[in-house]
């Protein structure tokens, strides 16, 4: 592994998260197609089959990802249209990660129940 | 102190893959890992192979990947590496024999961008002057030794070796912001392509692994604001 710092793993996290929920997000449009089919089709049954605790976890890791590819998207935005960007890019990336987990708290908060209460 | 250096090989004449090495040496703290390259080559195995020409962080020839980062060999003491050192060739470009890798991608690059001055204008009898301010403009990006060790640090052209990289940048920088140049259109004309200027991610691995601290993520932000404007 290249020993690269802080910018090479905003890069890498920034790609994989983009790459995850362009994959979730197909999935999740096909889910809701479902719902064509009324109330006694597919729709109801894919419904329960995500409520399982597997996916409750992934639900948390799809909303940290989503938040981060957002917050660093922002920060990319500094980087290229202002000149200071570039100098506070360790800083904003740190920030980035800080803001991730904040917004995580009360995420865990409403969904670590559901995983560990089995509803 | 006792050193062991474990070197990439690879000797297309004989080998399938390139393999790991393992020298165990003794060496001063103040000896630079291209001292010690030098050592092995001479003493204990005179068939390894590496790049090296001034030995003094000017020509550019002994790039490399050492403990995974990019540096030049006579510019790194072990003493500030520990007492166990890996070196490996520069990564996406074709390995010709275990540490010398084949430059001519790269080169094609910086060939690319018309990496001379233009300007057509009859010169004027003593010299075409400047201000102080704008050379100063392009400073940075005159250190530029064409080593690789930016364009070889950087993870978008690991897997597109297509990508004109961070060095072809700078090289244009060089030009594109000096006020007696007339080519600036030409150039950003190159770097303006799916593969040019645009794939840069600012992933930063060039701008820590340049041996001459030249701000390379920097100057590629200020080269693709220049060609947005330009374009406006």
């Amino acid at each position: 592994m290249y020993r690269g710092r802080e910018g090479q793993w905003a890069y890498f996290l920034h790609r994989i998260t983009g790459v995850a929920l362009v994959l979730y997000l197909l999935l999740h449009v096909f889910d809701i197609s479902l719902v064509m089919y009324g109330p006694d089709g597919p729709f109801n049954a894919f419904l329960m089959f995500y409520h399982q605790w597997p996916f409750r976890i992934g639900l948390v890791m799809v909303i940290a990802a989503v938040v981060y590819h957002a917050l660093n998207g922002l920060r990319i935005i500094l980087l290229d249209f202002t000149t200071w960007g570039i100098r506070y890019q360790r800083v904003m990336w740190y920030t980035v990660l800080g803001v991730t987990t904040v917004i995580g708290v009360p995420v865990l908060v409403k969904i670590l129940p559901e995983i560990f209460g089995g509803a | 102190m006792q050193i062991s250096m474990k070197v990439r090989r690879y000797d297309p004449e004989k080998d399938a893959r390139p393999h790991w090495q393992e020298f165990n040496l003794d060496v001063a703290p103040t000896e630079r890992v291209l001292d010690v390259l030098n050592q092995i080559k001479w003493e204990l195995d005179g068939s390894l192979t590496f790049r090296r020409s001034c030995a003094h962080g000017i020509c550019g020839s002994d790039a490399m990947m050492i403990n995974g980062m990019n540096r030049l060999a006579c510019k790194i003491l072990v003493k500030d590496l520990g007492d166990k050192i890996t070196v490996e060739p520069l990564r996406g470009l074709p390995v010709l024999k275990d540490l010398i890798v084949d430059m001519e991608p790269f080169f094609d690059s910086y060939r690319a961008i018309l990496p001379y001055f233009i300007n057509d204008d009859p010169p004027p009898p003593r010299e075409r002057l400047q201000s102080v301010e704008d050379r100063a403009r392009f400073d940075d990006t005159t250190k530029c030794i064409l080593c690789a060790a930016c364009t070889t640090s950087c993870p978008v052209f690991w897997t597109n070796g297509r990508y004109i990289g961070p060095a072809a940048i700078v090289n244009a920088h060089r030009f594109i912001f000096d006020s007696r140049d007339e080519g600036s259109a030409a150039r950003l004309r190159v770097l303006n392509d799916a593969n040019g200027l645009w794939r840069c991610r600012t992933a930063y691995n060039c701008t820590e692994a340049c041996p001459r601290g030249i701000p390379i993520t920097k100057v590629i932000e200020e080269t693709k604001r220049e060609l947005i404007w330009q374009r406006m």
